[in-house]
């Protein structure tokens, strides 16, 4: 992640989050907090208490961020690895984990359009041994057909989307409940994966067997050995091949139809 | 085999909720970012390295990151990093550790070190890797931090050691591992029964002398590795010695160990100037020494009385040395009439020595250098002495010994930077202390095994260090010291050969405890030409392995 794209994504994630900023040049971002974020960023739970217990005047901190190294001012280095990033990681994942949109139309002479209701569902599965890796999958169900779209997200971006539905527009009403909706979704995750290349895991299989071989050997059979059971379990934990998925965020989408008949290969 | 998917559900409950009750929702800015902090945090491939783009203050070496790479991709996160001391092995394990956490792999860290390097390791790991490391003072510590950094000591005792066991550790570290290589220890035992999930031992003398010592090391790391302990003494102790066998040996602990050298780091290093400071005795300090060198002719009955080779060595460094050790042998119940006349007579003999002739000359040196001056002592009651010796000429000097409690560690290597112009550090002090800004080491008397002359240097020629490195080893003439200076650091030339390869060459030969070898010729010999003549066979058994392998270096 470069150091612009840091400060862009700073810079949005303080105004999303109704934040004035105070002042702003490359490299540097001066910010006042609202009373929420300094809640969620400052760590000061004490005095927020003490505050609401003797009703004075919250005075939420203003925040300097630094984004360039030379620049010459007194704030917080913030860089890819910085706590405070990956603090601010985690808070925009908190504060933006379930949407409903709705599809805004230019339409002349009043005239009104459908939408028809999307489940949409940012995943992302980790795939675990003694490595580590990701996947992350964007998936759009059509509540009304089921057909199923993939990188969903990218679709959401090149439309004009609201939270309040337009003046013109009305909804269908779904046929498939959202809980349903999500089930299915989960079947398609894991139809993607039945796909896959196995290899990873069965390699991690085979250095597990391996170590659990001289494991056994070290302990002549000995296994009512405590250190055996110990280390057992420590090689489980190590190799065992484990796949989890794990919804970013996900929402409610009402879009003008079109893009159901061009769904997924599934 | 197919792996079973894990569906988090967490998400899904409260997003059925929220269906319900119509809201909140989020807005349509955050629910971006959050997606795109999602693409920058994900790890697209279980290979390569993501650590080095957190850090971006911190430029490791390269050998550093391949040391890292190597550990994680193709030793699964077990290893022994034994990399010559001032390297930079910290670094290794602060990449390490980093790369696991970034990929999620390890949440809770247990760091086991020295106790002078606790502050240390807690302040590099915040510093450098933005790990929040916590240094264990109180217990719930154990409990409440993720990554925490104590004593071994301290770690063992009850009631740390029960809450210690309760804790799902994904990763141990031990540091100055070589400590852990006898099996039969309780630090052993403890760190036995810890699960390690992913381990990292360090240490800079991993074959220090002897074989079963790195089986120890190993089998703590990964039990069977080496086999089980009885097919290991089997294979590679009691037999005639096995060109086959000890490849192969080697070759399953490189499996598991990786060792950079000065040489192979292709980096610039600062030079190593060695010299020797031959010291001559004064006629009383001459005569107290060859009254105890004639013990050696004494009857069986009172020569087996002393530790003779001891209290020679002690002479060499200070008449108070051997005074303590006399006062000791007094105490002894059991002592006969004629060796504490003995005794006696010795100690009236140490009260007339009026002057320390090596004291002095170390004063002269000290007042020629500019510089700091490191003074290594193997005897506590020299440390003292030198310590007054120096004050009475205006010489301000620090203490450091590894007795010492972690913060008066730090507190000592502070006075020293900041205040005194020496330290004087015996053997137990050496190790783990970082004095690079210091560049003059006086090694007062030698230490007999190579590794802890390897040890001392290792403090002061290491990473950040700028000058030239100066190395004064002080000899007596006419005693064991020169015969010890003689054999090890002139004519193995120890300073100037790579200490790795010594190690591998004397445990090679099958004498992994040189200083024992050293003292039964110094012991056993009937004149000075005989003791002339052993070290001399065994410098040329010494440097004939040298040249083998630096031959089959070569061709490899």
């Amino acid at each position: 992640m470069h150091q612009e794209n840091i400060h862009n994504y700073l810079r949005s994630y303080f105004l999303a989050n109704d934040c004035h900023i105070l002042q702003e040049k490359p490299g540097l971002l001066n910010v006042q907090l609202t009373i929420e974020l300094d809640k969620e960023l400052m760590n000061r739970p004490f005095y927020w208490h003490y505050l609401e217990k003797t009703g004075g005047t919250p005075r939420p901190m203003n925040l300097t961020l630094i984004t360039n190294q030379n620049v010459e001012e007194n704030g917080e280095f913030v860089h890819f690895g910085a706590p405070r990033l990956h603090q601010i990681f985690s808070s925009t994942k908190k504060l933006a984990s379930s949407i409903r949109l709705y599809e805004e139309v230019q339409t002349s002479f009043q005239q009104q359009y459908p939408l028809h209701p999307w489940l949409g569902l940012n995943i992302k599965i980790s795939y675990q041994c003694d490595r580590k890796k990701h996947r992350l999958l964007s998936l759009g169900l059509h509540l009304v057909s089921g057909a199923v779209v993939d990188d969903f997200h990218n679709l959401l971006l090149k439309k004009a989307l609201t939270p309040k539905i337009p003046d013109y527009a009305f909804t269908v009403t779904p046929i498939i409940k959202p809980a349903s909706g999500l089930k299915r979704l989960e079947g398609v995750v894991e139809m993607l994966l039945a796909k896959e290349d196995v290899q990873w895991a069965e390699e991690a299989q085979m250095r597990w067997a391996s170590d659990q071989h001289l494991l056994d050997q070290f302990y002549l059979g000995n296994t009512n050995d405590q250190r055996y059971e110990v280390e057992k379990e420590a090689l489980r934990k190590q190799y065992e091949p484990t796949i989890t998925a794990e919804i970013i965020n996900g929402g409610i989408f009402h879009l003008v139809p079109g893009i159901e008949s061009q769904p997924y290969p599934t | 085999m197919r792996t079973e998917l894990q569906f988090s559900q967490e998400w899904t409950n409260h997003f059925l909720k929220q269906i319900d009750e119509d809201g909140p929702w989020a807005n349509w800015e955050l629910f971006k970012l959050a997606i795109e902090a999602e693409h920058h945090r994900a790890i697209p491939s279980f290979t390569g390295l993501q650590a080095p783009s957190h850090l971006p203050h911190l430029t490791p070496h390269p050998y550093q990151l391949e040391a890292a790479r190597r550990v994680v991709e193709e030793m699964n996160g077990k290893a022994i990093l034994a990399d010559e001391v001032g390297l930079g092995k910290t670094i290794e394990a602060g990449l390490i550790i980093k790369e696991y956490m970034i990929r999620g792999l390890v949440k809770k860290v247990l760091i086991l070190v020295p106790a002078s390097l606790v502050s240390q390791w807690a302040i590099e790991l915040n510093t450098k890797f933005y790990i929040p490391a916590v240094v264990q003072r109180k217990s719930y510590v154990w409990d409440q931090c993720d990554v925490v950094v104590s004593s071994i000591d301290t770690a063992k005792r009850e009631p740390h050691r029960s809450i210690v066991y309760e804790q799902q550790y994904d990763m141990v570290i031990i540091d100055e591992a070589h400590r852990l290589k006898n099996s039969r220890t309780k630090n052993y035992e403890f760190v036995q029964h810890l699960p390690k999930k992913f381990c990292l031992l360090l240490t800079a003398t991993p074959v220090q002398n002897r074989l079963d010592e790195v089986f120890n090391l190993v089998s703590l790391l990964k039990p069977g590795h080496l086999g089980s302990f009885e097919n290991f003494e089997k294979d590679y102790k009691s037999k005639e010695k096995n060109p086959e066998d000890e490849e192969r040996l080697r070759s399953l602990i490189k499996k598991v160990m990786v060792r950079n050298r000065r040489e192979d780091t292709g980096m610039e290093w600062p030079e190593r100037i060695v010299r020797t400071v031959p010291i001559t005795f004064s006629p009383e300090e001459e005569d107290l020494y060859r009254s105890v060198e004639a013990l050696k002719k004494e009857p069986i009955s009172t020569r087996s009385q002393f530790s003779i080779i001891t209290l020679l060595r002690e002479i060499c460094s200070s008449r108070e040395a051997a005074y303590m050790t006399l006062k000791k042998m007094l105490e002894k119940e059991t002592l006969d009439e004629v060796t504490q006349t003995f005794i006696h007579s010795l100690i009236k003999k140490i009260e007339s020595v009026p002057t320390n002739s090596k004291a002095e000359k170390a004063l002269e040196l000290i007042q020629s250098i500019e510089g700091k001056v490191i003074i290594f002592t193997e005897y506590r009651a020299t440390q003292l002495y030198l310590q007054w010796f120096l004050k009475e000429h205006g010489i301000t000097s620090v203490p450091f010994r590894g007795g010492f409690k972690r913060g008066k560690k730090d507190w000592m290597r502070e006075l020293f930077k900041n205040h005194a112009k020496v330290l004087i550090a015996t053997e137990a002090g050496g190790e783990g202390i970082n004095l690079q800004f210091c560049q003059h080491v006086i090694n007062y008397d030698l230490p007999w095994n190579p590794m802890r002359i390897e040890q001392r240097i290792g403090r002061i020629h290491r990473l950040g260090q700028e000058g030239d490195v100066h190395i004064y080893n002080f000899a007596t003439k006419h005693t064991v010291e020169e015969h010890i200076l003689t054999l090890l650091y002139e004519k193995i030339q120890l300073f100037e050969s790579v200490i790795g390869q010594l190690d591998e060459i004397l445990t090679r030969l099958g004498m992994r405890d040189i200083e024992k070898h050293i003292s039964d010729i110094l012991l056993h010999s009937e004149s000075e030409g005989e003791i002339r003549i052993k070290m001399d066979n065994m410098k040329e058994l010494i440097n004939y392995q040298k040249e083998d392998s630096n031959a089959s270096r070569k061709y490899s």
